[in-house]
């Protein structure tokens, strides 16, 4: 890359050292969290809540790439659930009509998922705040009509049926859990990397990132394309948990469950989205059983973090953790 | 033009004439306040859900719970103007950079919240409200239409003209659309910003409550009623030009009449998607829309 051996006022080593540091801390957080998560199923064996803890990580997945999309580099885009549904029916349909292995499936989605994530990242390039939410959200809502209406493919509403991959609900969430360290893994080393600060900077403020010498279109493409991998990747990795994929994998309530989730834990920060999503999904099945408010308190508790509370539960934690270091 | 054709330009611009309620107040705030209200196609869900449960419910002729659901519709804007739009303006500088990411999560947010609410408080089955005349159908040459929709129609170019008409000449239309040319030069010209977005608020929340009060009838609400409205006022907007009030009515009639052709004679399955593809092919290279001004900073 030309941009990374040029110097720019951007990443005077200075910066880089205190974001470096914010985002350690961050990830090791995130590890902790995970390294808990990883203990649950000695004490839980109930597979229904195994499962409730694979949609978990599925959403903490999602959530995480979004992140990196609208938190990191500031392009607030409502098509997460849509790439995760184009992973879904990559492998799906790969599956069903070629009896294609779903390993391969699933590095096929990443690939699809990643480049039409690609050519929408770059088509978008100019399109800023309500224009870009517009677009992706017009873009989702055209790709799950079709995907709806395609029924001599994709059978419709009905579904598409796809082989599993084992039957171990302990092995599944192992696999997830996998799946959802590595990602969190890269985005690490990416974020610490220059990557990181470029795509910060072009968030805080575009201008400004380009005159330092930031290439700003390759930058924000690259970050649409690897959130769209990522999320066809959990798609993918989900259509073969569930061994069904529908077009409701893109249904719009989906992404504002991702957007919640990704809010309320703290967007722009590493391990918040991440542990929110556990937070939430768990919490929702729960409330489920105590009246169904569940969607109505989160769709409360989004609105409430928005206005008063913008950097999230792991803002509020570190608020706390301050005030308990000085007294 | 044979007689079909009379027919489904005459209800695809009686479509269009329920667009452009939803739509015009979508631009409104738009133009004010630079951002699009994710939550705009609940009011609408709310004024179709409050037009019913006051007249049926309390029993109150429809003709004076159409204009209640209005005044409901309006509250509703009120206080997500005061509670939830402060921040955008008022104070809260540091605020700059995340504002457009504030304004698409809390009305979001909003949608979710108020849909879900209906679902708990109301419950999830669809209802219906009462016509406003029981004519099941009236003949017009070739176009055939049931009463209501024609009552309707004509109730809805009137509220349209008359907006549209406050908009113009009236002192706060004028003050609003002085505020939406340039903020800063109108509240230096002694105008009260603040005052003049709470009467955006109000009025794109009656008028979308309006709208849905008036289809009650013909759409049986239910809580997610309003998410395709609400597209649909989105392409309408991004097709009249962002903020733009004329742009906004020609473009729900033309959006109405698109769309009743395109479900007869392209593809009924996809009747939805049309609209949807005309949004991301402006947005991509006409973003000014077809009346809208260019190059305008947001």
């Amino acid at each position: 890359m030309a941009q990374s051996s040029s110097t720019s006022p951007a990443v005077q080593p200075s910066g880089a050292q205190l974001t470096t540091t914010r985002t350690t801390v961050e990830f090791r957080a995130a590890l902790i969290a995970m390294a808990v998560v990883a203990l649950i199923p000695l004490g839980v064996s109930n597979p229904y809540w195994l499962g409730v803890l694979v949609v978990s990580m599925y959403f903490a997945i999602l959530a995480g790439s979004w992140n990196l999309l609208a938190g990191y580099t500031g392009q607030f885009s409502l098509a997460p659930a849509t790439f995760a549904m184009i992973g879904a029916y990559t492998t799906g349909l790969l599956n069903h009509y070629f009896g294609t292995p779903p390993l391969l499936g699933i590095v096929a989605a990443i690939v699809v998922a990643g480049l039409i994530g690609l050519l929408l990242g770059r088509a978008v390039m100019r399109l800023v705040g309500p224009y870009l939410a517009l677009t992706t959200l017009s873009f989702a809502e055209i790709m799950r009509l079709v995907t709806a209406n395609s029924i001599d493919i994709t059978r419709g509403d009905l579904g598409l049926s796809v082989a599993g991959l084992m039957d171990s609900r302990v092995g599944w969430y192992y696999l997830f859990l996998g799946a959802l360290v590595l990602l969190l893994l890269m985005f690490y080393l990416l974020l610490r990397s220059k990557a990181g600060l470029f795509l910060q900077a072009i968030r805080d403020d575009e201008v400004a990132a380009r005159r330092a010498g930031v290439n700003v279109v390759f930058w924000k493409t690259a970050a649409f394309a690897i959130s769209a991998a990522a999320c066809g990747f959990a798609g993918a990795l989900y259509a073969h948990f569930a061994e069904l994929v529908t077009p409701e994998l893109g249904l719009i309530g989906q992404t504002g469950l991702i957007v919640s989730m990704t809010v309320i834990g703290g967007m722009g920060t590493l391990a918040g989205p991440l542990v929110a999503a556990f937070l939430v999904y768990v919490m929702s099945e729960w409330l489920r059983d105590v009246g169904g408010y569940q969607l109505v308190v989160f769709a409360a508790l989004v609105v409430i973090f928005a206005r008063f509370f913008r950097e999230g539960l792991w803002g509020l934690a570190k608020a706390a953790v301050q005030r308990g270091r000085q007294a | 033009m044979s007689g079909i054709d009379v027919d489904l330009a005459v209800n695809g611009l009686i479509t269009g004439l329920f667009y452009a309620l939803m739509a015009v107040g979508l631009s409104l705030i738009f133009g004010i306040l630079r951002i699009v209200n994710f939550a705009h196609g609940e009011f609408y869900m709310v004024g179709a859900y409050a037009y019913t449960l006051i007249a049926l419910g309390l029993g109150v002729p429809a003709w004076i719970a159409l204009p209640l659901a209005f005044v409901t519709g309006a509250a509703l804007g009120w206080l997500t103007e005061r509670t939830l739009m402060r921040p955008l303006y008022a104070g809260y500088t540091s605020w700059g950079l995340m504002r457009d990411e504030y304004a698409v999560i809390v009305t979001f947010g909003l949608s979710l919240f108020l849909i879900n609410l209906v679902d708990k408080v109301v419950g999830p089955y669809a209802f219906r409200g009462p016509a406003l005349v029981e004519t099941s159908r009236v003949v017009l040459g070739p176009v055939l239409i049931s009463g209501h929709r024609l009552l309707a129609a004509g109730i809805a170019i009137a509220v349209i003209a008359i907006t549209a008409m406050l908009i113009k000449w009236s002192f706060w239309g004028q003050q609003i659309r002085a505020v939406s040319q340039n903020r800063l030069g109108a509240s230096l010209a002694g105008i009260d910003t603040a005052k003049a977005s709470v009467i955006v608020f109000m009025l794109s929340g009656g008028l979308a409550a309006f709208a849905g009060a008036l289809l009650s009838p013909v759409i049986n609400a239910s809580p997610d009623v309003g998410i395709f409205p609400a597209i649909k006022s989105y392409i309408i907007v991004v097709l009249g030009g962002m903020g733009s009030v004329p742009g906004a009515i020609v473009a729900s009639l033309l959006l109405g009449v698109i769309e009743s052709f395109g479900a007869v004679y392209l593809s009924y399955q996809y009747r939805d998607a049309f609209g949807l593809i005309l949004l991301m092919l402006f947005l991509l290279f006409r973003p000014q829309g077809l009346f809208g001004e260019k190059g305008r900073e947001v």
